[in-house]
């Protein structure tokens, strides 16, 4: 078991004491309800993340505070998630993001794997956030 | 085989349909479409090649080499067999039925297809029967015109066909469709092809799954099939060819086999398909196709459709009375296939697929590689299930409760 964030490690324990899959799926929709939301009308192709089935933006900030996301899916479970991991890395700075392992949502028994070639929202969306996380070291 | 009185007999002969997943549930395969499952028979049939004949075709004297090239050329035979093969026609193996439409478009249409030539194409296809005529297009400066589906009743637009196909050389249609489950009228689409002057190549990755064709009796110029849709492995289908084709087309991969002498200057090719099959075949897999084939033979194929209807249908209309709910497709047709499409109004096809999943419900989401179709019904995905004659009634019931448990907690 890796060592999470305070925070974090809350959301896990509380992910992983639910009854079955579809609770935790109700959760994700809560989350998906918390996300500092990026409007729609903000969409862009640099905001897009390439590789969803569903439409996935997300907007990265790395200001005084360290990592901040906006975002959003027309799938709440994609949006559940990425609330989940703005939760996550909030406040971080880029060489802590890029070096944070996405595992944290197996831990949560959201998702069985991370297969990369699989379609695969959540680990797309998380690899382009390393991505920027990593754009912004230079 | 009769059908439904074999049913539990039919569904032990696939040992993957009584799987149980890592969540603990029992598996509800509909993602049948995409590919089916295998029986013992098909699976028994490789690892005998792979246990006791493994060794290249066609080359070597030995016995081993003997046993696997008589195989492997009667895997051939049982293909042509099935799909009513006319004399004087081929069977070429390809990988699947898009590698056969790549080897349609390369080895035929290049070699026939000239600057301002017009190929015909459909709303309908999947990517695999539009991409490579595309590619084609531009390369060739090809001129592609589009026959429009009717968005009302998921049927191709006949007058519009008509009227498209008018000067056209080349006709490249969908047998039955991936999303809709609509069987095209191909007897009438062929022979107003043939009218028009025009080849007509069927894209039936979908149909050879869900009937028998008759090629000799179809009369198209082309068939693209696959395997790993009828209960055969993956990875080797083939371009079904009409006489006369294989003298117009010419060699898309250069290699071993496919020559017959080869100089510093040039080589000679083989008179035969091996022409069109460079390298080492696929000889476990024609193997286990040729398996696939004889055990289907066994099957009642109209029993087989009803029983796939009535499950598609049951789970069409039920369907349609949750809430939010729009399904794709007429499934008061007698002759669609076993695929049913559908959209909730709020709910993302992936988020219902996910849900599906952790109820064991094996379903397919997204574009089924046909956007042009997406387009044209106005939606970027649907959630797809697909039933094939091993699925049960049961299954169908417990899919309906499923979408309406997911619909009534989420929406």
């Amino acid at each position: 078991m890796e060592k999470w964030p305070e925070k974090l490690q809350e959301i896990i324990d509380d992910f992983s004491e639910a009854l079955d899959q579809m609770e935790r799926y109700e959760m994700l929709f809560e989350f998906a309800e918390e996300i500092d939301e990026l409007d729609s009308s903000k969409w862009t192709n640099e905001t897009r993340v390439v590789g969803c089935q569903s439409e996935a933006h997300i907007l990265i900030d790395f200001g005084t505070n360290g990592f901040h996301m906006k975002g959003s899916s027309d799938s709440q479970i994609i949006q559940g998630l990425m609330a989940v991991t703005a939760i996550a890395l909030e406040g971080l700075t880029p060489v802590e993001v890029t070096g944070f392992s996405p595992n944290f949502v197996s831990e949560m028994k959201v998702l069985d794997t991370l297969t990369p070639n699989r379609a695969n929202g959540f680990l797309n969306m998380f690899l382009r956030i390393q991505d920027e996380a990593r754009g912004m070291l230079g | 085989m009769k059908l439904t009185s074999d049913m539990n007999l039919i569904r032990t002969e696939f040992p993957i349909l009584g799987r149980i997943l890592p969540n603990g549930k029992p598996l509800i395969y509909l993602d049948n479409a995409a590919t089916s499952q295998k029986p013992n028979l098909v699976i028994n049939a490789m690892n005998d090649y792979y246990r006791n004949y493994n060794s290249n075709v066609h080359r070597a004297v030995h016995a081993l080499a003997g046993e696997a090239t008589e195989a492997f050329e009667q895997a051939r035979k049982s293909v042509a067999n099935w799909f009513g093969l006319p004399s004087e026609g081929m069977v070429l193996f390809t990988s699947g039925t898009t590698d056969a439409l790549n080897l349609c478009a390369l080895g035929w249409g290049k070699a026939n297809l000239n600057s301002g030539d017009v190929i015909v194409l459909s709303e309908m296809e999947h990517h695999s029967n539009i991409v490579p005529w595309q590619m084609l297009a531009k390369e060739k400066d090809l001129e592609i015109r589009w026959v429009n589906v009717e968005s009302e009743s998921y049927q191709l637009d006949l007058d519009d066909y008509r009227s498209k196909v008018n000067g056209a050389k080349l006709v490249c249609l969908i047998h039955t469709s991936n999303v809709l489950g609509t069987r095209n009228p191909v007897e009438e689409l062929v022979e107003i092809a043939h009218e028009a002057g025009s080849k007509i190549v069927l894209d039936c990755a979908q149909a050879a799954a869900h009937e028998r064709i008759d090629m000799n009796q179809l009369n198209a110029d082309f068939l693209a099939v696959t395997s790993h849709k009828m209960c055969g492995p993956t990875g080797i289908g083939a371009l079904l060819i009409s006489p006369g084709i294989f003298e117009q087309m010419q060699p898309v991969q250069g290699g071993g086999d496919m020559i017959i002498e080869v100089f510093k200057e040039y080589s000679t090719y083989q008179e035969n398909e091996h022409r069109f099959e460079a390298g080492t075949p696929r000889i476990a897999e024609a193997i286990g196709w040729s398996a696939a084939i004889n055990w289907m033979g066994k099957l009642d194929f109209k029993s087989a459709h009803n029983h796939i209807m009535s499950m598609a249908r049951n789970a069409a209309e039920g369907l349609k009375k949750i809430p939010g709910i729009k399904v794709y497709g007429d499934h008061s047709k007698e002759d669609i296939s076993g695929v049913v499409s559908f959209l909730h109004e709020s709910l993302h096809a992936e988020d219902i697929a996910h849900m599906l999943d952790s109820m064991g419900i094996a379903v397919r989401t997204g574009h089924h590689c046909a956007q042009p179709l997406m387009r044209r019904l106005g939606i970027t995905a649907t959630n797809r299930a697909s039933f094939y004659f091993y699925n049960t009634m049961e299954e169908s019931e417990k899919f309906v409760n499923a979408v309406k448990t997911i619909v009534e907690r989420f929406a």
